[in-house]
């Protein structure tokens, strides 16, 4: 039986890695090309490593999607960590509160065809993402 | 040592042979600190040939590589980026400014020679 | 049961063909709906089975008469072993309508039709036309054998009737499929050729773009670019835009994505051909001109790019000699 979709909890950095390889093998048998591949996992790596910075713990799910006869990958980012308290600001080129590059969202968004940020100061936060197969 | 490095004369070259994590690229960083010091390699090639995403973290990483080994008096270039990596790495808004690069291995050396 | 073994086996071919254009069981079941086709009809078209074995032969000599009258019909026909073959098909095919079980694979069968119509280049016209002289030669007998029963001529004439139409739908429906679907491929065939990265000589490149670019074709040409610089093993690459009418700022963007890439790789990419509105775009969204590598026209480019790979002492001394 084919799956259409993983899920992977994100405690450590080695999470990361497994998380962009399960949905680079996933997206894989979707038909999506070799740069729409290494995009998808850009992707995944940047809103893995935010829950390990900046969460500590949460879940990457990944999901084959088909809409209106268009194929593609759906990412959920979940945690339930300090949350986000400006979000405009977080979205910004170079906003970082670690001193890092802060172009991890702004970045995620650019790569992906649809990008949606929800988060809750104390609560935690979530990013939905949709890339199509060109 | 997740990323062998090699000396090659003055020279030190690092192979990026299977995924890193963040971990493994701050070892990878120590270990190149340390060994241009010991070696006093006037030169560092990283060859990222293998490497499958550039995030972030591991632009960073490298930036700050490239930085810190200046400081200690070696020059150093990436060379083997592939190219759905740097296409994916521009869209995130990534570059690697004064670093420099070179298509494979050798042409790293001869950049550094 | 005998049926099955006895109907033409379809290809995986259509079955692939009924999975793409969605023809699953509800959608199938939704036709039949819609044209009312029902249990009874089913049974009426049974019924007609013995006589259409009766008519077959008969019907199909008259309808190829027909084709054989126009021009654009009859040159399907030349070869008389072609036609042989195909009045043979065409009979089976004929014969079908009556033999029940309107199912899956009745389905595959008429789509099998459709699609081989398209793809021997045979206008829906010509389909459409010989079906209703099927129902004229057919209606003509049944309303004949049923002379004294004219109400239940009719009601088989119906029957018959609903389901030429689904099979009328069926291969409209795989007409236009195909169609599409040929349409997409030459447009894929067409981004390709106008987008040639051409090998000027060792380790340089020439991407000459002409036409409009949207977001998609920038991102496939970066993406073909990118893919070549490490296949050809290129160390210069030339663009020539020269041939694109506009560059708005989503397109500058692409521009300054793929000089960034490139030298990620390596690689020094040359911009030529910018007019002096691209540039003023590429300022306003905050492009540092300094950063990319631009040559008036494409000959300076190539001089450039012959330049950085060490080649203009050659060219210096033949110069010279000339
Ligand atoms: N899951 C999260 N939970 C809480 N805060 C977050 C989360 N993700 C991002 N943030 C906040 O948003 C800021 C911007 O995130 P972004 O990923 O864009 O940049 P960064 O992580 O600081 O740097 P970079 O990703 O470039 O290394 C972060 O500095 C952090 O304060
Ligand atoms: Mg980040």
């Amino acid at each position: 039986m084919k799956s259409f979709q993983v899920s992977v909890s994100i405690i450590s950095d080695a999470d990361i890695v497994t998380a962009r390889q399960q949905a680079r093998e996933l997206a894989k048998t979707f038909g999506f090309s070799s740069s729409e591949l290494a995009v998808i996992a850009a992707a995944i790596s940047e809103l893995a490593r935010n829950i390990v910075s900046y969460a500590k713990k949460g879940t990457i799910f990944v999901k084959l999607i088909q809409e209106q006869g268009k194929k593609g990958v759906l990412i959920v980012a979940e945690d339930q960590g300090p949350g986000i308290p400006d979000l405009h600001l977080a979205m910004q080129d170079g906003y970082s509160t670690m001193n890092s590059l802060g172009l991890g969202l702004p970045g995620v968004k650019r790569l992906m065809d649809t990008f949606e940020i929800q988060s809750t100061v104390g609560q935690g936060t979530a990013v939905t993402a949709k890339k199509w197969v060109m | 040592m997740k990323v062998p490095i090699l000396k090659q004369g003055n020279i030190l070259i690092a192979t990026i042979q299977s995924a890193l994590t963040d971990q493994d690229l701050i070892s990878l960083k120590d270990n190149l600190s340390h060994q241009v010091i010991q070696h006093r390699s006037h030169g560092v090639v990283i060859d990222i040939t293998e490497l499958d995403v550039m995030d972030s973290f591991s632009t960073r990483t490298l930036r700050n590589i490239a930085s810190i080994l200046k400081l200690r008096g070696a020059d150093t270039v990436i060379v083997g980026m592939q190219p759905d990596v740097a296409f994916a790495m521009v869209q995130l808004g990534l570059t690697l400014p004064n670093v420099k690069t070179a298509r494979d291995l050798e042409e790293g050396l001869t950049l550094l020679k | 049961m005998e049926k099955d073994t006895e109907s033409e086996p379809t290809s995986s071919y259509a079955y692939n063909l009924m999975k793409e254009m969605k023809l699953d069981e509800e959608e199938i079941l939704h036709r039949k709906a819609w044209l009312e086709f029902e249990e009874p009809d089913v049974n009426r078209l049974l019924e007609l089975n013995d006589m259409a074995q009766g008519y077959a032969t008969e019907v199909i000599e008259s309808l190829y008469d027909h084709f054989l009258k126009f021009d654009d019909t009859k040159k399907f026909f030349e070869d008389p072993q072609v036609l042989n073959r195909v009045k043979n098909l065409q009979k089976k095919y004929f014969l079908r309508l009556t033999n029940g079980n309107y199912d899956d694979q009745y389905i595959q069968e008429r789509i099998k039709i459709g699609s081989v119509h398209a793809s021997i280049g045979l206008d829906v016209k010509w389909y459409l036309g010989a079906y209703g002289f099927y129902l004229r030669a057919v209606g003509k007998r049944i309303f004949k054998a049923f002379k004294s029963n004219p109400e239940k001529a009719l009601e088989s004439y119906f029957s018959l009737e609903k389901l030429v139409y689904m099979d009328i739908g069926l291969a409209i429906d795989t007409y236009i499929y195909q169609r599409e679907a040929t349409i997409k491929i030459q447009q894929e065939a067409i981004r390709e050729l106008s987008t040639p990265v051409l090998q000027l000589r060792e380790e340089l490149l020439i991407l000459p773009i002409i036409g409009a670019i949207d977001s998609q074709r920038a991102r496939q040409l970066t993406e073909q670019l990118l893919h070549a610089i490490r296949d050809k093993r290129a160390k210069v690459v030339v663009i020539d835009i020269t041939g694109v009418p506009t560059v708005d700022s989503r397109v500058a963007n692409h521009l300054v994505q793929t000089v960034d890439a490139s030298r990620l790789m390596g690689a020094t990419l040359i911009i030529t051909g910018l007019s002096a509105e691209v540039a003023q775009t590429l300022v306003t969204i905050g492009v540092d001109l300094a950063k990319i590598n631009t040559v008036g026209d494409l000959q300076g480019g190539i001089e450039e790019a012959e330049r950085i790979l060490g080649y203009h002492v050659t060219k210096s001394l033949e110069d010279d000699s000339k």
